[in-house]
C-alpha cells in the first residue's frame, strides 16, 4: 500500500504524509518532472508566500521553463481555497474542475497539482469538511483530466488524523493502513474498497463511510470490492446498515466467496454479494 | 396436539436409542415413523447411508416419511443445528402438532472430532426446546465406543428400547451443567511438530497473515479463506474479552492447517457459546459461533493456563 515511490498518472489521486519537509521537495520534484513530461499543467500549491516558494522550485529542472510559457505555477493556499481555511466541497470542486478545462484550453493534457494541505485540516471540524472533499474530489478524478498529490505534515496533524485522510486516497505513503476507501468510474459502481476491514478499524471505517456520502443509483450501493483482502462481520453488518439507511442494498463485489458464505449465514439485510475476478 | 411418547410434554423430546443389531434398530424406528405418518405429522429420516435404507426398505411403500442426507446434516455441529432449526421453524409455521425425528451422527465423529458431538447432543436440548420435536438418536452399540456411549447417556434425558419403552437416562446430565465441564481433548498429531507460526499478542491482521502462510494448497481456497475468518474473530475475541497474553500456533499438516488460539481468561461463560449465536448476547459469542461454522473442527480447552480453542480447516484428524 506504499506508494510513494510511484509517479502519479492521470487521475492518481495520492495522499503523502511527510515527517521531514525535504521529503516532500524531493517528492514534489518527482511530481512535477513527471506532470510536464505528459504535458500537464502543474501547480504547486502552498500556505507559504508563493513568491519565496516559486523561488526554490525554480531551481528545479525545467520549472522556470515551464513557469514562462504558463506550464507551471505556485499558487496559495488561501487563493485555492477559502481563506478562511475552511473548504467548502462542491464548490472546490467545481473551481479545480474549471482550471483543468482551462488547462486543457490551453493546451495541456490536463492540470496536476501538489497542495500542502495541512492548514485546512487543523481542526476536527477542518478535518471532518476537509475528508469528505477528498472524497467529491476523488470522484471528480476519476472522469476529469485532473490528479493531486495531498500533502500533510504529519507531526503537525497527529497519525489519526493522517490515517483519517488517506484512507479516503486510492494512493498513499502511510504505512500500516489496513484500507481505503475512494471513488471509481461511473461505469465500475460507486465506490471501491481495498486492503482489509477489522475489529481494529472499524470506526475509521464507519467514519470513512460517512464522509464519503455515497449516494445509491437504482436501489443499490455498488462497491468494488477486488482489492478487499478480508472484511469481518461487523463490517459487512454495517455496510448493509448504511446502505438501508439510503434505502438501497449494498452490492458487494468481491472473488472472495467467504464473504458471500458469511453473509447467508449471517442472514444480513441490505447487501447483497457479487462473484468478481 | 402430540401424539406418542411425547404426547404431554412440552418442547423437545429428545431420546437416544442404543441398539445392538438392525432387528432392534427396525424395533424402534418403525413404529416411530409410522406413528407420525399415521398422526399427519411430519416425519423425517436423517440416518446414514445403510442405516437408512435399511429403514426405508423397512417402511410400506409411500410411506410419507421423508429422507434427508444425514452425512450433509451433520457435517458440523452448528451448521446442524442452524438447519435443523430452521426446517423446524417451517413446519411449525406450515402447521405442525409435533414433528419427529430419527437421526444418527456418523460414526467417523465417534474418535478425536466426538467433544463437539458431544456438546451438540447436550447443546440441543435447549435448543430445539422450541419446537414440539420429538426426536431419537441412534447409536449402534456394536460400533460405538464406550466413552461416547457414556455421553450420550449423559446428554439425553431418555432412552427409546426395542421393546418399545421410554426410560429415564440415570446419568442425564443439563446442559448448562455438561457443556461447562472441559470435555477431553485428544491432542491432533500435527501437534507434536514445532508450530510453522507462533505469536504472541498478534493483531488480528497479522494472525489471519500467519494462516496464509500456512496455507500450501494442501486444504481447498474456500476451507482456508474460512479459516482466516475463523481466525480473526478468535483472536480479536482474545484480545477484547481475554486475559494477555494471546498466543496463536500455526501448524501446516498434509491436508490440514490447524491452528490454536489461547489467553489467560476463563473463555466464553456462555455454555452454547459456538453453537447457538449468542443465546445471551455475551461478548464475543458471534465470532465463535460463526467459527463452529466456518472450520472442520473445533475444541475448546481450559486450564490453569487459561482458555485455548483449536480450529481445524481441511480434514481433521478423527483419531
Amino acid at each position: 500500500m506504499i506508494d510513494g515511490e510511484r509517479h502519479t498518472t492521470p487521475h492518481d489521486h495520492v495522499c503523502w504524509a511527510y515527517d521531514d519537509p525535504e521529503f516532500l521537495a524531493d517528492r514534489t520534484a518527482r511530481h512535477l518532472a513527471a506532470s510536464l513530461a505528459r504535458g500537464e499543467r502543474f501547480w504547486y500549491i502552498t500556505p507559504q508566500p508563493t513568491d519565496l516558494v516559486a523561488e526554490r522550485l525554480r531551481a528545479l529542472p525545467h520549472f522556470a521553463a515551464a513557469e514562462r510559457r504558463g506550464a507551471a505555477a505556485v499558487v496559495s493556499l488561501a487563493s485555492t481555497y477559502s481563506p478562511d481555511h475552511v473548504v467548502d466541497p462542491a464548490a472546490q470542486v467545481a473551481a479545480y474542475a474549471a482550471a483543468t478545462e482551462e488547462a486543457l484550453a490551453a493546451g495541456h493534457t490536463g492540470l496536476s497539482v501538489v497542495a500542502e494541505a495541512t492548514e485546512l485540516v487543523r481542526t476536527p471540524a477542518q478535518l471532518d469538511v476537509f475528508t469528505r472533499y477528498e472524497h467529491l474530489i476523488d470522484r471528480y478524478m476519476r472522469t476529469g483530466a485532473f490528479s493531486a498529490v495531498c500533502a500533510y505534515h504529519r507531526p503537525r496533524l497527529g497519525d489519526r488524523a493522517v490515517v483519517e485522510l488517506a484512507c479516503m486516497h486510492p494512493q498513499t505513503n502511510v504505512e500500516g493502513l489496513l484500507f481505503r476507501l475512494y471513488a471509481v468510474a461511473p461505469a465500475d459502481g460507486h465506490a471501491a474498497l481495498t486492503g482489509e476491514l477489522d475489529m481494529s478499524n472499524h470506526e475509521l471505517f464507519r467514519t470513512a463511510l460517512d464522509r464519503a456520502d455515497l449516494r445509491p443509483t437504482d436501489g443499490e450501493l455498488v462497491l468494488s470490492a477486488s482489492g478487499l483482502r478480508f472484511l469481518d462481520h461487523r463490517a459487512l453488518a454495517h455496510l448493509g446498515e448504511y446502505a438501508q439507511r439510503r434505502r438501497a442494498t449494498a452490492v458487494l463485489r468481491t472473488p472472495h466467496r467467504a464473504t458471500a458464505r458469511l453473509v447467508d449465514l449471517l442472514n444480513l439485510p441490505g447487501i447483497r454479494v457479487e462473484a468478481a475476478a | 396436539m402430540r401424539t406418542g411418547a411425547a404426547a404431554q410434554h412440552h418442547g423437545y423430546y429428545h431420546e437416544a436409542v442404543r441398539y445392538a443389531s438392525d432387528e432392534e434398530l427396525l424395533a424402534v424406528a418403525v413404529p416411530f415413523l409410522l406413528g407420525g405418518v399415521e398422526a399427519g405429522e411430519p416425519t423425517f429420516v436423517a440416518l446414514g447411508e445403510r442405516t437408512g435404507g435399511l429403514v426405508r426398505s423397512a417402511l410400506p411403500a409411500g410411506a410419507a416419511v421423508e429422507f434427508l442426507p444425514g452425512g450433509d446434516v451433520y457435517a458440523r455441529p452448528t451448521a446442524a443445528i442452524r438447519s435443523y432449526r430452521q426446517l423446524l421453524a417451517e413446519q411449525v409455521a406450515a402447521g405442525a402438532g409435533q414433528i419427529r425425528i430419527i437421526g444418527e451422527v456418523p460414526p467417523v465423529s465417534f474418535g478425536a472430532t466426538w467433544d463437539w458431538w458431544a456438546r451438540y447432543e447436550s447443546a440441543i436440548n435447549h435448543a430445539y426446546d422450541d419446537f414440539p420435536l420429538w426426536s431419537l438418536c441412534a447409536y449402534d452399540t456394536r460400533i460405538t465406543p464406550a466413552s461416547v456411549l457414556a455421553d450420550v447417556a449423559r446428554t439425553h434425558p431418555r432412552f427409546a428400547t426395542p421393546d418399545g419403552r421410554h426410560l429415564p437416562s440415570p446419568t442425564w446430565t443439563p446442559p448448562t451443567e455438561y457443556l461447562r465441564e472441559n470435555r477431553p481433548i485428544v491432542p491432533d498429531p500435527v501437534e507434536t511438530q514445532p508450530p510453522a507460526v507462533e505469536l504472541t499478542d498478534p493483531t488480528a491482521a497479522e494472525a489471519r497473515a500467519a494462516v496464509r502462510k500456512a496455507d500450501q494448497g494442501q486444504v481447498p481456497v474456500d476451507d482456508v479463506e474460512d479459516l482466516v475468518v475463523a481466525v480473526s474473530e478468535i483472536v480479536t475475541n482474545a484480545l477484547r474479552h481475554g486475559r494477555p497474553p494471546v498466543r496463536l500456533r500455526v501448524w501446516a499438516g498434509d491436508d490440514r492447517i490447524v491452528t490454536a488460539v489461547s489467553d489467560g481468561g476463563d473463555g466464553p461463560e456462555d455454555p452454547y457459546c459456538g453453537l447457538l449465536p449468542a443465546s445471551d448476547g455475551g461478548p464475543g459469542g458471534l465470532g465463535v459461533w460463526i467459527t463452529y461454522q466456518s472450520c472442520n473442527h473445533v475444541t475448546w480447552q481450559r486450564d490453569d493456563a487459561g482458555f485455548t480453542l483449536r480450529l481445524t480447516a481441511g480434514n481433521p484428524y478423527t483419531g
